[in-house]
């Protein structure tokens, strides 16, 4: 780096901690001076569950939309016209329509009035379940979409090896295409994963009591402000700041290796 | 080996890539496909190699009938080597690992052992140093000796080689058709295109020059360099032995 450019970095670096302080210290001037951070406390049993609810939701739909996302692929790719066909028009009815919709449609129109009382009678949370499952197909959507871009990018003589070496179809996708194809699509599968743990959130329209729902709750009962809001926010961010540097690791790691 | 081909044919939309195609071969070591692009070299290779299905005719190779089934053709590419022009290695693994795995799991092998095959395998070639280097560590050559190591390492009844050297410069060339010859010397049985003329002279039991989709010519290398009967291989033998 040479001297110009060392002082233009500490310089501008130097205005952007001026303003970020400014722009705190003004905002907790206002705010802090009432914010009462004992109510937070008091609170904090509802907002741990409400977080844990959250982790549960991000890793069943994490492994649902997994899941999803590869049958959405492989049905892509299926030899059959009408399976194809079928695959493209829901992929692009999910991705096209919004995830609140689909919610709100998906639980007190179809699921709910079929499957809320046999659930209900086992002892299930119903809307769990349900947001979980309508959660894992609009990420699996993406993420089949991703896959198939991933996949259709390796280049055709590896198919063709694969087959030659004496390879199944299972075992060219297991050893062969997907080792590769996830490589690829691993940034695009993670800023993904972010967004699904964020879109839990959206949860809360059907009841189901996760991180959101419950601080929200705390927040109009206690009319708290900033002790709901930082929380808030800070638990989100424990949960994608991982997957972030998960697939950031990730990625280096097989840089070396490529 | 046997080969026993009558009216072979494969179109690929409104192109016959194999017309009617007819050959027969009593008995060879080392059977050399030459002729111009787009002759149809290649989609015979794959053809025989049980990469593509033909759209009509018969194949027997050592009185065999080719399969026509997808299991039965998955099973008879196991039991052959097959080795395309370049990208043959698995870029995600190591030289070894490319030969190891397909020991492992296509062919039954215990880790251990397949990891003992392999390294044999690259041993037999010279290639050990280079065991654990992944394929873009490789020179092009290598990178092809290596395919060749795994095509053979299951000891196959039958080697395909869809012009090995095609995407190799002289000198690289020049050490994989080294090897293929030790092969030959070895007694395995090879199908292989190739355009390297003084190679097929050398390692070929029979030449086969293929041109439109059909063998024009069938005979000995020493014959059918010195004297070609056919116009046609006549033309294209002046041609690429001009320079």
């Amino acid at each position: 780096m040479s001297r110009h450019h060392l002082i233009a970095n500490a310089l501008v670096a130097l205005v952007l901690a001026a303003g970020f302080g400014w722009l705190c210290t003004t905002v907790f001037a206002m705010l802090g001076s009432q914010a009462d951070w004992s109510k937070t406390w008091e609170y904090r049993e509802t907002l741990w569950r409400g977080w844990l609810v959250t982790l549960g939701i991000s890793f069943a739909a994490l492994a649902g939309s997994t899941v999803c996302g590869l049958l959405f692929m492989l049905g892509q790719r299926s030899a059959l016209v009408v399976v194809r066909w079928t695959c493209r028009a829901f992929l692009e009815f999910v991705r096209d329509t919004p995830l609140l919709v689909h919610l709100l449609f998906g639980y007190f129109v179809i699921f709910a009035p079929l499957v809320s009382r046999p659930l209900g009678a086992r002892g299930w949370d119903d809307k769990l379940i349900i947001g979980v499952l309508v959660l894992s197909v609009f990420e699996g959507a993406y993420l089949g979409e991703i896959l198939r871009g991933g996949v259709e990018s390796i280049p055709r003589t590896q198919w063709e090896s694969a087959r030659a070496v004496g390879f199944s179809r299972f075992q060219v996708y297991r050893y062969v295409i997907f080792p590769q194809a996830l490589r690829r699509v691993l940034p695009a599968m993670a800023g993904l994963f972010v967004s699904l743990i964020k879109d839990s959130s959206l949860l809360n329209v059907i009841g189901v009591t996760e991180y959101f729902y419950n601080t929200r709750n705390f927040i109009s009962r206690s009319y708290a402000g900033l002790e709901g809001y930082v929380p808030l926010a800070l638990g989100y961010l424990v949960l994608t700041l991982p997957v972030a540097w998960l697939a950031h690791w990730l990625e280096q790691r097989f840089r070396h290796e490529t | 080996m046997k080969l026993e081909i009558a009216g072979l044919t494969k179109c690929f939309g409104a192109t016959r890539a194999l017309d009617a195609l007819s050959l027969a071969v009593a008995s060879a070591r080392v059977l050399v496909l030459i002729g111009p692009s787009g002759g149809g070299k290649s989609t015979l290779l794959r053809v025989l190699g049980g990469l593509e299905m033909p759209d009509g005719g018969i194949v027997r190779i050592n009185g065999r009938p080719l399969p026509s089934d997808p299991a039965a053709l998955q099973a008879y590419r196991r039991r052959n080597g097959f080795l395309f022009q370049q990208f043959n290695l698995f870029p995600h693994l190591t030289a070894l690992r490319n030969i190891a795995l397909p020991l492992e799991k296509v062919h039954g092998h215990a880790p251990a052992a397949a990891r003992e095959l392999a390294q044999q395998a690259l041993g037999r070639f010279g290639l050990l140093d280079h065991a654990d280097k992944l394929p873009a560590e490789l020179s092009g050559g290598q990178q092809q000796r290596v395919g060749i190591a795994r095509a053979v390492a299951h000891q196959p009844e039958v080697l395909f080689l869809d012009e090995p050297t095609s995407a190799l410069d002289p000198e690289m060339s020049a050490e994989v058709l080294e090897l293929i010859e030790e092969l030959a010397a070895a007694s395995q049985d090879i199908i292989l295109s190739t355009h390297v003329m003084g190679f097929a002279r050398a390692v070929a039991d029979q030449v086969a020059f293929v041109a439109a989709g059909k063998i024009e010519e069938l005979a000995p290398p020493a014959s059918l360099f010195a004297a070609p009967r056919s116009p046609l291989c006549q033309r294209f033998l002046s041609r690429v032995m001009r320079y």
